[in-house]
């Protein structure tokens, strides 16, 4: 990819301030009602309202999620995220069966064992870091597990999308250089494993998705890879991120845990309403490739366009009382997932590992603060926090 | 009350078969399907109409 189209990433991080990533719903408002469909340099344009939010996912053909969307050091497209129709629902048609609410419903009993066991390090001392004691490991433990991975392998999970996702030089000039051989590492990691699959299949993922054909055809080996990075990327940090915004909430609203705690058989329902109101993945990057336009203002073919879901998500033109929290909420229509065809691919896993990952921590540990003092740093973009320091108790 | 689900509109959020497992399935991709032939007895209506009123897509239409 060209230098000069930027990585989309950056054009994000540009509105999305460290300073605003810990509350931005303030800021969303303010772009929504200022500006709702806001160039802020040449190339890039971010949308705020629901209206012009919902009509980018309906129209794929021209707010396209192509590669040029953002670079990731990927050498080949990621599969299904980044392919355009027709050939897009080809791939979905395949993965969609094994991301079904069905197949993910299957997964309970192993998150479960996979929470308590992590809980079980820190349960007795009273107090824990909740990211790199709980948020962090579960959703690699997790996909570990569906890959048929040993769980030793976690660090170099950790390792892998941690160099892609935050690359270390990301405070240089040049974050892709170390995206770059992360990506590298990655493939070769996927296509060492994928040979003993070939040779042994187990009963997992890895497995499936090479015996897996579409219209007949098996999948080659660069499209198992393209879809085993897809995973890395977009499916362990955004489930990180959502468990740290929901205990981040649920430790500073005390009430609101409470009514977990004491009826859990909210928690469905209380996910899809932190889901809403949190939007861990504070936006999604689109490109447009042909010129249009959006509530009057011109973009322009080449244009980097970013959805900004968490805005979406609290427009009060479709939320009535958008601001506030209501686990009893009857009417969400939110976007968390985004929409349309590339509606997340994860979201029925993540689904299932929020909810589990309540209900089983809230058994273990009912009541619990921030230690006195913490201030919550969140990644703006796909809003995790560094530390969750928790005091057990109320 | 009927439902019908615009399958051009469906992509897979999973709310209808979420909030009214009676009146939705999914199919094996997880798209939302219509049970029988979409006729909501009443008893099930409140449930439904959650249903049609929590999909992102606005992909489902009652008559």
């Amino acid at each position: 990819m060209d230098s000069e189209e930027g990585t989309g990433l950056e054009g994000m991080m540009a509105v999305m301030d460290p300073a605003t990533a810990a509350e931005p719903q303030p800021m969303y408002k303010q772009l929504r009602e200022s500006s709702p469909v806001l160039r802020v340099s040449g190339d890039a344009v971010i949308l705020t309202r629901r209206a012009e939010i919902e009509d980018a996912f309906r129209r794929p053909e021209v707010f396209s999620s192509n590669s040029s969307a953002v670079d990731l050091g990927n050498i080949r497209p990621l599969i299904p995220l980044q392919i355009d129709p027709p050939d897009h629902v080809r791939y979905r048609r395949l993965l969609d069966p094994l991301f079904a609410p069905r197949q993910m419903a299957r997964l309970e009993p192993q998150i479960a064992a996979l929470v308590h066991r992590l809980v079980d390090r820190f349960a007795d001392r009273g107090e824990c870091d909740l990211v790199s004691e709980l948020t962090i490991p579960l959703p690699s433990e997790v996909f570990l597990t569906m890959f048929g991975l040993p769980l030793a392998e976690l660090d170099t999970f950790l390792r892998m999308k941690e160099g892609i996702i935050r690359p270390p030089g990301a405070t240089l000039d040049d974050p892709q250089v170390w995206r770059t051989k992360t990506a590298s590492e990655m493939y070769d990691y996927f296509d060492q494993i994928l040979d003993e699959r070939a040779k042994s299949p187990q009963e997992d993922l890895l497995s499936g998705f090479v015996t897996a054909e579409i219209d007949g055809q098996r999948l080659t080996r660069h499209e198992v890879q393209d879809i085993c990075f897809l995973l890395m990327i977009a499916g362990l940090d955004t489930v990180t991120a959502s468990l740290d915004c929901f205990f981040s909430y649920l430790a500073r609203n005390p009430d609101q845990r409470r009514k977990l705690v004491d009826d859990p058989s909210l928690i469905p329902n209380a996910v899809e309403e932190m889901l809403r109101f949190e939007s861990p993945v504070a936006g999604v990057p689109r490109i447009a490739v042909e010129d249009t336009e959006m509530a009057g203002t011109p973009i322009k073919k080449g244009d980097h366009v970013m959805i900004i879901l968490g805005s979406a998500n609290t427009d009060d033109a479709e939320f009535a009382d958008a601001m506030s929290v209501d686990f009893g909420r009857e009417v969400n229509r939110h976007l968390a997932f985004g929409g349309g065809l590339h509606r997340c691919l994860g979201s029925h896993l993540a689904r299932q590992e929020l909810r589990v990952a309540l209900r089983e921590f809230h058994t273990r540990i009912p009541a619990y603060h921030l230690a006195p003092g913490t201030e919550l740093i969140y990644t703006p973009g796909i809003r995790s926090l560094d530390r969750l320091p928790l005091i057990f108790g109320d | 009350m009927r439902v019908k689900i615009d399958s051009e509109l469906c992509t897979g959020h999973g709310r209808c078969y979420a909030l009214a497992p009676e009146t939705f399935d999914a199919d094996d991709r997880g798209l939302g399907l219509v049970r029988g032939d979409g006729e909501v007895p009443p008893e099930l209506e409140k449930q439904a109409r959650q249903a049609v009123a929590n999909c992102p897509e606005q992909a489902i239409s009652t008559e």
